[in-house]
């Protein structure tokens, strides 16, 4: 979305440009000044609630502003703070790259093998593509509730079925070993969203490949590894951006499953952003999780600058 | 495309943005309705005074259903047209984010002129210029006289009040007396000590295949390390009165002791799962009979009062003491009604929470919610009010009691959010990583280490 209204933007502001170096017709101007002011809600927003509270909070990780009553300029102290004094800095740092780590593989695949069950054509396809889509419209709190039931270790539906199986479930969000994969099997629950976008992805895949490699006597396998996948690399690759800044960002989850933030057994889930919040709203320390929200931008924006530079790598256009 | 298709779509879009404004506007209504818009009369009477500018004050409160929201509406009515220089009007704010709210309200300069705070954190807003201090409006010297001194010291801020206590809590033990009589216990006489609340809970038990049938107590469930910590420390919490870190004491090293004892009894599985399925609160396992004595806050016997079986025969003791004579010492939280700085009238904000403080209304407002409120008046009366039924008698009788040696602990300026620190090293030792001395220890020196930082 974001995107794409701001090459809209651009291309606005570039019409503008070569309008006037051609000096065309009024009605042509008067049609680029149109463009502009449909594109200005975004540009009021992305100016007013972006850039300039990013602005701020840079200013403000190097103070030791607390919301209402000092702002003193104080250097890089809330930094060296963060990196030589603060225990917390690091378990948090450490459970959300966990999380990252396997929450944006596991979804990528999940949604993809997904997409490809849910991309033929059969009876009842379209209540089935519903169903598994269902998951990623529920709101969270709820969801969160709900799944906190089914993780229950001894009466919870996921331990129930694992027992049939004769495997005995361990205590999910009570044992810290267990609790940041008790929260990505959660998430892998509500791939719906990406996987509607391979799906859509996978019905663009040209008809003609599949059929001349049938001639050639390619199977199933074959046919996945070297037509469908090299043709959605583009959208895995975005949807791999996208659930990285994501996951990244983690926060509801932890907060809603913590009670009230605490961080949940041994601070296993207390992520980044959950600790941030603490510093902010429970300590008053907002300019140290100003400077907490920076490294986490640099962090981000280095990996997906990485991710762009290995693009050419992998993904076919 | 053709001018008509244009004009189409031009009205169908003004159609539909229009859907939202619609909505909105009933949105409005509703909530004028809710709030404000059976009391006419408020205004009114605002209007028809003595020509004088009428104080619009807007009171912030969590008390969104039930007793309370009834009680306080009330109460608020009854002060506006008993003030006609003052109108307030109660608005609720969700419990979740009151406070953040009111954060960002104060921080934007348009906070409520009085609100519902965490009796923990006064300090901190003190320190942070959030709160207006009190002082110049406290008019009468014995004011403070009027409120439990633990609760009135935690307003304070270099001795000057920014905050007023409103209600208070205090943790206690419930009982049910059917299963200390089939226990072969006495149930007019119940655990004093540690020691005899373990052979109580021994006495209790009751086995069925690899579970309970009946589980006698579990110090953990409901009342934390933190509490039993400073049962045993003769009411010193992490922190003592000048705010030195007090956390690996030779007692609280014990009392953890004693609490991993208690687990290693029952087995850390077994409690995993009985603490996942209350945890779902689908079953009181109090009323379901599984647990047989259950710490928790004195207020949970309105829920008892409204859903469990008449039937059910239940008692109230303190929780016990360490050794015979160290103190019945507990713990309690609460709430203070503060007035944002920067507000327009804080004068008449003061003068309403001088209302809702006052013995009357605090009475009035315990005897409709059963909190337990700050005003000690207030609760004396309430142990013998002629309207209350036997329990609710027996319950404000059990708040004096307890009360005596309820220590609030408000969070230190120096560490505020020192509490996953704690909790992580007491989880190491729940979990069996660390011994309770080892927990204790890196607790202690991690907390120090925070100190430190906000120093």
């Amino acid at each position: 979305m974001k995107n794409a209204d701001t090459s809209q933007f651009s291309k606005a502001i570039q019409e503008i440009k070569t309008l006037k170096k051609k000096n065309w017709s009024k009605r042509k101007k008067k049609e680029a000044w149109w463009g502009l002011l449909f594109v200005a809600p975004f540009i009021i927003g992305f100016l007013g609630f972006m850039l300039l509270p990013m602005l701020f909070s840079f200013y403000g990780s190097f103070t030791n502003y607390n919301i209402t009553s000092q702002m003193d300029f104080i250097g890089l102290a809330n930094f060296k703070r963060m990196f030589t004094q603060d225990e917390l800095f690091t378990t948090s740092l450490y459970n959300t790259a966990y999380y990252v780590l396997f929450n944006v593989p596991l979804t990528a695949v999940g949604s993809v093998f997904l997409a490809v069950l849910l991309n033929r054509q059969i009876f009842g396809i379209r209540a089935f593509r519903t169903i598994f889509y269902l998951p990623a419209v529920l709101s969270g709190v709820a969801v969160y509730v709900l799944w906190m039931q089914l993780l229950s270790p001894s009466s919870g539906l996921v331990n129930t079925v694992l027992s049939w199986v004769g495997i005995d479930g361990p205590a999910w969000l009570f044992d810290p070993e267990w609790t940041k994969p008790a929260l990505i099997l959660m998430r892998l629950w509500s791939v719906g969203g990406s996987m509607l976008l391979y799906l859509a992805t996978l019905q663009n895949v040209p008809k003609q490949l599949y059929e001349s490699a049938e001639v050639d006597g390619a199977g199933f396998t074959r046919k996945f590894f070297h037509i469908t996948l090299p043709l959605i690399t583009p959208i895995i690759f975005y949807d791999i951006v996208t659930s990285t800044i994501g996951a990244f960002q983690i926060f509801q989850e932890a907060y809603v499953m913590t009670e009230g933030g605490t961080g949940g057994p041994s601070n296993s889930l207390l992520f980044y952003n959950l600790h941030m919040w603490n510093k902010a709203f429970v300590a008053f320390d907002m300019g140290y999780a100003m400077a907490m929200s920076m490294i986490l931008f640099i962090i981000v924006l280095t990996l997906t600058f990485i991710n762009l530079k290995l693009a050419p790598k992998w993904v076919n256009y | 495309m053709g001018t008509f298709e244009w004009k189409k779509y031009i009205k169908r879009g003004i159609m539909l943005s229009s859907i939202p404004l619609v909505l909105a506007a009933c949105a409005d209504d509703t909530e004028s309705d809710t709030t404000s818009g059976e009391d006419p009369s408020a205004n009114d009477t605002g209007d028809s005074g003595n020509g004088g500018e009428v104080a619009e004050l807007e009171f912030w409160s969590f008390w969104g259903s039930g007793s309370r929201r009834e009680t306080i509406e009330a109460i608020i009515e009854d002060f506006n047209s008993e003030h006609d220089n003052i109108n307030v009007e109660h608005v609720y704010q969700p419990w979740g984010d009151i406070w953040t709210k009111a954060l960002a309200a104060i921080a934007g300069g348009n906070a409520p002129d009085v609100i519902v705070q965490d009796i923990n954190s006064v300090r901190q807003r003190a320190e942070a210029e959030q709160a207006t201090n009190l002082e110049e409006y406290i008019e009468d010297e014995s004011f403070s006289e009027k409120f439990y001194p633990q609760l009135w010291d935690t307003v304070l801020y270099e001795d000057e009040a920014y905050g007023v206590p409103f209600n208070t809590d205090t943790q206690v033990i419930f009982y049910n007396k059917d299963a200390f009589e089939e226990a072969g216990l006495d149930p007019e006489n119940p655990p004093a000590t540690w020691a005899e609340l373990e052979d109580a809970a021994r006495a209790l038990d009751i086995e069925s295949g690899d579970g309970y049938e009946q589980i006698g107590f579990y110090p953990r469930w409901n009342i934390g390390p933190d509490v039993w910590t400073l049962n045993a420390d003769e009411g010193v919490s992490w922190f003592d009165d000048e705010g030195n870190v007090e956390i690996n004491t030779p007692e609280k090293v014990a009392a953890l002791e004693w609490m991993l004892e208690w687990q290693d009894y029952y087995g850390r599985d077994t409690i995993n799962q009985y603490e996942a399925e209350f945890g779902s609160g689908v079953a009181d396992p109090f009323i379901s009979g599984l647990v047989a004595m259950r710490g928790q806050n004195l207020n949970y016997y309105v829920n008892l009062q409204e859903n469990a079986p008449d039937d059910l025969d239940f008692g109230v003791f303190r929780l016990p003491e360490y050794e015979e004579g160290s103190g019945h010492w507990t713990w309690g939280g609460g709430f203070v009604l503060e007035i944002p700085e920067n507000t327009d009238n804080p004068e008449e904000s003061f003068e309403f929470i001088k209302y809702l403080t006052s013995t009357e209304v605090q009475e009035r407002f315990g005897m409709n919610s059963f909190d337990i409120m700050a005003n000690i008046e207030a609760n004396e009366n309430l142990t013998t009010h002629p309207e209350l039924g036997e329990r609710g008698l027996e319950m404000y009788q059990m708040a004096e009691k307890s009360l005596e040696k309820t220590v609030i602990t408000p969070v230190p300026l120096t560490a505020p959010d020192y509490i996953p620190l704690v909790n992580t090293q007491i989880d190491a030792a729940f979990l069996g990583e660390l011994t309770a001395q080892e927990a204790l220890d890196a607790a202690q020196e991690s907390v120090e280490n925070l100190v430190e930082q906000n120093q």
